[in-house]
């Protein structure tokens, strides 16, 4: 008989984070496919105005916002959050945690037995460092679009991508990396809950891990 | 000017003159009762001399200016600006040029304007542009060295141009990347609109300094603005109503050019409203999208012209060019074949091991 102990690890901040980042993504897909390629034709001349790309523009400016507004946060947990939110807890540049990397791959590979722990694998953690550092590029890239005429956002722009060309090459790049993030989030998310006894999928709601007494 | 031009062909009257400096004046972003000030120190015989060199480029930008429909704002240009040097257009050649330039260079030291055309090569030395013997870098270097200030006038000279595009053989570059220790203004356009050199001279010579330059030492009153933020077909973007397909009923209707290529969105110039040909028109109001040509490098960046973002070459280099979607879907594809993989590894994992008891 394992016993096992609810443990608190992440923040209410952190989940917050987590469904304002990754809901805003899933309206910035859309609204930003819809950017890309305007596939449904727009109202023929004589129907009644609705400005559809104009509306889309819209939402997916105010889902960049929101998406900003979470990426500061999770940057900001990623120095003063608990101890499992911190950057330190899953860097892959401690002997710990090239240990558990170990695990964790051979884990995926059947290879071996998950290991339950509080925070997160140094694999996704690595990973979802990464998908931070990508954030700030496509904040970056949108910002200078969103923003063209002078000021700030246009001197950031043109020292960070040259041409507004690039900074939309690099946005609309970035757009397929984060979808293939998230397929392969969610998947492991699903077979981690699966395979693993933490219940992880009910964590990002409860903030609570099962863990190994 | 006059040398070049004794026999008055070109000489303007007086309606038409006041017409181009009110043009000018208004591309400037300046009131109308600035007009008389712009006029005034346009006559104003206190004149900057002006060297004009030729690079690696086609004349377009010369070409262009004086091909226009009225010769107003060639014959301005030239005019308001004393012509010491200008190839294509002086009578001397050889090596009555070659001293024409040298003895304009020592006589104006340190008060004539450079304009430049052209992209310049660097690669070997810059030997693959020569002129009398000279590369084209050593010309620069040395006539810049003596100008109070310069001015590349078309892409080429502003960002390196058509012969900088990939792979750049001859290495060309802009004038930007040549000369570091003089005020540069870059008047960039393939090419670039008569009125915007011109309403830059002219500020230049009414205000007597340069007018607000952006990051990319551009002009404000002529390249602050993208070209998508005063298109008139703009109500057609935001209403959703493309072009699909040129020649297509849409097209014939004037809807926006954004599916079919323009570069409108990422363009600073004032085409739409400055527009070009003495006759109001611009390329996406003859249906055409932009092709971004104010930009650097807009010959690898915004190829394919009748796509809006670019190919991308996979592997880098190697010339095979895909397009970014066909990437991305690509390699969505590869993801979602691993995790069915892995999905059904584990399936198999967890049939074929007994589950412990917890
Ligand atoms: C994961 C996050 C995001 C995704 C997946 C995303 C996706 C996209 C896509 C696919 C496009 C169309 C690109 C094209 O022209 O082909 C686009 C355009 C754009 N995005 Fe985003 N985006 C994201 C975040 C942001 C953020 C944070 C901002 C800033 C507020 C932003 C601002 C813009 C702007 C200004 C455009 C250009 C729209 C236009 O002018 O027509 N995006 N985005
Ligand atoms: C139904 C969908 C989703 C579920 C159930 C889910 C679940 C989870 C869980 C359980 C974790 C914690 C993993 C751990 O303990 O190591 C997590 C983390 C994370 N998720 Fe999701 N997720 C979902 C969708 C998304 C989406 C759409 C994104 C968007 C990109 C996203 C981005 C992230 C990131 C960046 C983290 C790392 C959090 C951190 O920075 O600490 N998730 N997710
Ligand atoms: S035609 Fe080009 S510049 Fe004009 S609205 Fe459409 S995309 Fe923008
Ligand atoms: S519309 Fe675009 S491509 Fe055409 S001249 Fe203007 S900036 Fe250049």
């Amino acid at each position: 008989m394992i016993v096992y102990r609810r443990v608190k690890v992440w923040s209410v901040l952190l989940r917050l984070y987590h469904w304002a980042f990754a809901l805003s993504i899933i309206t910035l897909f859309l609204t930003g496919y819809y950017i890309h390629n305007p596939f449904a034709l727009g109202p023929w001349e004589g129907t009644p105005t609705n400005f559809l790309m104009a509306k889309i523009r819209f939402v997916h400016f105010v889902a960049g916002y929101v998406f900003m507004a979470a990426l500061l946060t999770r940057l900001y947990l990623l120095f003063f959050g608990n101890k499992f939110e911190r950057f330190t807890d899953f860097i892959i540049f401690r002997p710990r945690n090239l240990v558990r990397l170990f695990h964790t791959v051979r884990a995926y590979l059947y290879l071996g037995e998950h290991e339950s722990h509080g925070g997160h694998n140094p694999l996704a953690g690595t990973v979802y460092l990464c998908v931070l550092v990508l954030s700030i590029f496509m904040a970056l890239s949108g910002l200078f679009m969103l923003y063209p005429e002078g000021g700030l956002w246009a001197s950031w722009g043109v020292a960070l991508f040259g041409t507004q060309q690039i900074a939309r090459l690099f946005h609309y790049l970035l757009f397929w990396v984060y979808l293939i993030f998230v397929m392969i989030h969610v998947y492991l998310v699903v077979w981690n809950d699966i395979f693993g006894s933490e219940g992880i999928i009910s964590s990002i709601f409860s903030g609570r891990k099962f863990l190994k007494a | 000017m006059s040398r070049l031009f004794a026999n008055g062909l070109m000489k303007l009257r007086r309606r038409d003159f006041l017409k181009a400096a009110t043009i000018a004046t208004a591309a400037m972003g300046l009131p109308a009762s600035m007009v008389d000030k712009v006029a005034a120190a346009i006559k104003s015989p206190a004149r900057p001399p002006v060297i004009w060199l030729h690079f690696m480029e086609c004349t377009g930008c010369t070409e262009s200016l004086l091909r226009t429909s009225h010769p107003d704002v060639a014959t301005l240009i030239l005019d308001l600006i004393s012509l010491e040097y200008h190839e294509t257009l002086m009578a001397a050649a050889g090596h009555q040029a070659e001293e024409n330039l040298k003895r304009a260079v020592e006589k104006y030291r340190g008060k004539f304007i450079c304009v430049v055309e052209g992209g310049i090569s660097t690669k070997d030395g810059g030997v693959y542009c020569k002129i009398g013997g000279r590369t084209a870098l050593e010309i620069l270097k040395h006539v810049s060295a003596d100008a109070s200030a310069v001015v590349a006038v078309g892409t080429c000279a502003a960002f390196g141009g058509i012969q900088a595009a990939a792979p750049n053989p001859t290495g060309a570059v802009g004038v930007r990347d040549i000369v570091k220790d003089k005020p540069i203004i870059n008047i960039p356009g393939c090419p670039p609109n008569g009125y915007n050199i011109l309403a830059t001279i002219a500020y230049i010579l009414t205000f007597n300094k340069f007018p607000e330059l952006d990051e990319l030492n551009r002009p404000k009153f002529a390249y602050g603005r993208r070209i998508h933020d005063h298109c008139e077909r703009r109500p057609h973007f935001d209403e959703g109503r493309f072009v699909e397909q040129f020649g297509d009923e849409g097209h014939k209707k004037g809807y926006c050019l954004y599916k079919v290529g323009c570069k409108g969105p990422v363009t600073y110039a004032n085409c739409p409203t400055q527009r070009f040909c003495d006759v109001g028109v611009w390329p996406v109001a003859a249906g055409h999208g932009c092709i971004g040509c104010t930009e650097p490098n807009f010959w690898d960046n915004m190829i394919p012209f009748y796509e809006h973002v670019p190919g991308v070459e996979v592997p880098a280099g190697q010339g095979i060019v895909g397009k970014a979607e066909r990437i991305g879907k690509f390699a969505i594809g590869a993801a979602a074949a691993g995790i069915a993989i892995h999905a059904a590894a584990g399936v198999i994992k967890k049939a074929t091991t007994k589950e412990k008891e917890e």
